[in-house]
């Protein structure tokens, strides 16, 4: 991890498209030796894009990347790496059959016929690991590590060359509070030791806490480049997500009683992480309630909570009858739609609890048909006939099945997340309208979403999930949760 | 339409195909088989006789299948179903024989399928055991029941030979012609598919079963009980691949003994896919396979070809299978990107 030379990596002019998509539009920046240079951006700003180009993943359609004077070889992550250009990834690159060793070894493996020598071929990593005081069993299986000591191990295998070049892709998303402050300290360690330490993140406290350099991505644009020191939050999440929109009112109708309220409410997430620490709000009948915030901020087990899919500690009132909850899943076609099924069946998935549609247990098709063919008129999905596979549908029809389906059930709660992901724009304002719709004729609705403007186009209220936690406010700086 | 009739013409060709490979002559051949099974009213009715146990194991598939639980275990059902029938005609014996006989010992039948499969199903929903390994594990267990079974408290009661004593020709399935091996099962495994039929595509349970079995992950958003309803699924295919032990038992064989197994519980997952899953598909699917067997013996009287034929015909049905659900499954992954990309 030495970076004698003091080289730094200068991004030239780059570009990138995908079909007619602009990831990146000539960005330009330079990542300094002894310095962590953060990459800022929401979702979908082009930083893993840039990441990706750096790593040797992907190739550029215009301009130049430098590592000192070398171009790099650009597509050959192999290469790349042999220059010491590593990357962490996210989603971690381990076999967790594997043990510590196998692991640390598999990134250095000469060729297929040399014979193995593990132990040669991992005492960079060990080395380095003693540098950084961590105590490693190379026998454990990696399989079998918390997920901290795994992204350690992940580290670990990046630092077993000659590595000058850190990469960190969002590395915090699956850690834990204490993990991340101990992450950091490496990541300091590793800068002081002169390697080009970059990290790329979408929460501004954490920008604050450990970069030196930042420079901020959006919509695949290069906004600015800044030390850290140099800039405020405000100028930063300015910089990050454009013009705040203004707040639009929101006429409300007469509002009924509550629908769902949670008091002192906590969740725990799949990994058995608290994603939800003690909040408490209250939906009431004919309210839209927005929850905003960067992803992973606990949306995920909040709304599955409120569709009543996941046990919350604490007290969670929510509608007696579970099939009085209609859910619009963000991802309608792992959770919302059965693909290999009819329109029609699938409108059925809630149709089922219609007493003028099922008698005794047995379908009532003409019944069904009729009703199928009026829903599919009333939301204007585009189809050739009910009994259609749902899967030949583009994708905002699809979602028009979803949303018809939920919102015929009549539901007391109506639970929503990103509701219009990927639709163009005429879809989005008919799925916008009906959950107007639904509010006005006394729906509660809790709306998840990460884009803002729909925040402000629909919901009357907005909370923002930062750690798990709520907070109000009606600011950019609110949304990006710096405050946390 | 279309589609059936193509995989009716393309049957054919693999068959006329196979038959080339095994070195006969492909008209004679094929008139041969076709003698053999459909020739005069006693080839219609081995057909029909072999085509029975098939439809009604291809059955139990379907309904597991379609539910998103792939049991493999339609063998060792359809023992146990056999041998728990045998059971209660042991327990019956100071009764007079008769049809009340047959009513029980199919009861019998029946619940030991799906009490069998429901095991399997249990072990997945509460343990995690995936019902592919543990169905066919519990085959291999099945078999050494039978064994067990006619060595020890069902032994018959004269010889030394393990096998159970014979049922009285009162207690066993109707027939309708002396001649003839045809027996009501026949009528009875009818029944059942236009029952799973009725089922599958007329009821709310069926409904929710395949929605289960399309998207689990739907099913479980809308609060649908998919646990509940694929352990259900297996009782109900298990109790279907019980009932064609019990048929087979009583209509044909009238004693258990080791030979008893004969591949009907494996065999129904070539037909329940040749037939597309489809309660009313797999009776067509059933017949074809039935005639191949009644057809083949009677071509390996006059040729190299026999029984061999029919695994290799059946091994083209599951291949063509697998194939058409890749590509659905590509195309399906395709429209997917397409539609991220836009």
């Amino acid at each position: 991890m030495s970076n004698p030379d003091g080289e730094s990596l200068r991004v030239h002019s780059a570009t990138k498209r995908f079909g007619s998509l602009v990831a990146l539009n000539r960005i330009s920046t330079e990542f300094l030796p002894g310095q962590i240079h953060a990459v800022l951006g929401e979702n979908g700003a082009g930083k893993s894009t840039l990441m990706n180009l750096l790593a040797g993943f992907l190739t550029a359609d215009g301009g130049e990347i430098l590592l000192g004077k070398t171009p790099i070889p650009q597509g050959d992550p192999i290469a790349c790496r042999k220059l010491g250009i590593e990357m962490i990834h996210q989603h971690f690159m381990l076999v967790p059959a594997f043990t510590v060793e196998e692991n640390l070894a598999l990134n250095r493996l000469p060729n297929l016929r040399a014979p193995l020598r593990i132990s040669d071929l991992i005492q960079t990593s060990l080395t380095a690991a003693r540098g950084l005081d961590w105590n490693v069993s190379k026998t454990s299986r990696a399989g079998d590590l918390p997920v901290g000591a795994q992204q350690k191990l992940e580290i670990l295998k990046a630092l077993g060359g000659d590595a000058r070049v850190l990469i960190f892709d969002e590395p915090t998303a699956v850690l834990a509070p204490d993990e991340v402050d101990e992450l950091f300290s490496v990541l300091r360690r590793l800068r002081d030791g002169g390697a080009i330490v970059i990290l790329i993140a979408h929460k501004l406290s954490e920008v604050f806490a450990v970069a030196d350099h930042v420079t901020v991505l959006r919509r695949g644009e290069f906004i600015g480049t800044s030390p850290i020191k140099e800039i405020s939050s405000e100028k930063l999440a300015r910089w990050m997500v454009g013009e705040f929109p203004a707040a639009q009112e929101i006429l409300l109708g007469e509002l009924g009683p509550p629908v769902a309220t949670a008091d002192k409410i906590s969740i725990h997430g799949d990994r058995g992480q608290l994603a939800i620490r003690d909040i408490s709000f209250q939906i009431k009948a004919g309210e839209i309630v927005g929850f905003g915030g960067v992803e992973g901020n606990g949306q995920d087990e909040l709304s599955e909570a409120l569709a009543g899919l996941r046990p919350a500690n604490g007290s969670l009132t929510l509608p007696a009858d579970c099939h009085r909850i209609g859910y619009i899943p963000q991802d309608r076609q792992a959770d919302g739609l059965a693909l290999g099924l009819s329109i029609e069946e699938n409108l059925l998935i809630k149709g089922v609890e219609r007493p003028d549609l099922v008698r005794r247990g047995w379908l009532q098709l003409g019944a069904i048909h009729r009703w199928a063919a009026a829903l599919v008129e009333k939301f204007a999905v585009k189809t050739e006939s009910p009994r259609s596979l749902v899967g030949s549908l583009s994708g905002g029809n699809q979602q028009k099945v979803v949303v018809a389906r939920e919102l015929d059930a009549n539901p007391e709660l109506l639970v929503v997340v990103n509701p219009t992901r990927g639709l163009d724009i005429r879809s989005t304002q008919f799925v916008h309208d009906s959950i107007r719709q639904a509010a006005k004729s006394g729906t509660a609705v809790a709306l998840f979403s990460t884009d803002l403007d729909e925040l402000q186009a629909l919901a009357s209220s907005t909370f923002f999930l930062s750690r798990g936690e709520l907070v109000t406010g009606n600011s950019a700086e609110t949304y990006l949760g710096a405050g946390a | 339409m279309i589609r059936t009739l193509l995989t009716a013409v393309g049957l054919i060709i693999v068959l006329a195909l196979t038959l080339a490979c095994f070195g006969v002559a492909v008209g004679p051949g094929l008139r041969l088989l076709t003698e053999g099974a459909f020739g005069d009213k006693f080839a219609i009715a081995r057909t029909l006789v072999k085509a029975t146990p098939l439809l009604l194991t291809a059955l139990g598939m379907t309904v597991a299948w379609k539910t998103g639980v792939y049991n493999i275990g339609g063998e060792g059902q359809y023992i146990v179903g056999a041998v728990l029938a045998a059971a209660v005609g042991k327990l019956l014996l100071p009764t007079p024989p008769g049809p009340i006989w047959t009513v029980l010992m199919l009861i019998a039948a029946i619940t030991g399928g799906a009490g069998y499969a429901t095991l399997a199903g249990w072990l997945y929903v509460r343990r995690g055991v995936e019902i592919v390994i543990s169905t066919i594990l519990l085959n291999f267990i099945a078999i050494q029941i039978l064994g067990w079974a006619v060595e020890g408290p069902l032994k018959e009661r004269a010889g030394q030979v393990p096998q159970t004593d014979s049922i009285p020709d009162s207690a066993m399935l109707a027939k309708f012609d002396r001649q003839m091996d045809l027996h009501a099962g026949v009528v009875l495994a009818l029944v059942a598919a236009v029952a799973v039929y009725l089922l599958m595509y007329r009821t709310r349970i069926g409904f929710l079963m395949r929605v289960t079995g399309d998207n689990r992950r739907a099913a479980r958003a809308n609060q649908i009980p998919a646990d509940r309803l694929q352990v259900v699924a297996m009782a109900i295919s298990g109790g279907l691949c019980g009932l064609a032990g019990g048929v087979q038992y009583l209509g044909i064989v009238g004693r258990l003994g080791t030979t008893f197994p004969e591949q009907w519980g494996f065999l129904g997952i070539p037909v329940a896919l040749l037939g597309g899953l489809h309660p009313l598909g797999v009776i067509p699917a059933a017949v074809y396979f039935g005639a191949l067997f009644a057809g083949s013996d009677q071509l390996s009287r006059f040729t190299p070809a026999g029984t061999s034929l029919v695994y290799v015909i059946q091994a083209v049905a599951v291949l063509g299978f697998v194939a058409m659900s890749t590509v659905k499954w590509r195309r399906r992954k395709s429209d997917g990107r397409a539609e991220s990309n836009s």
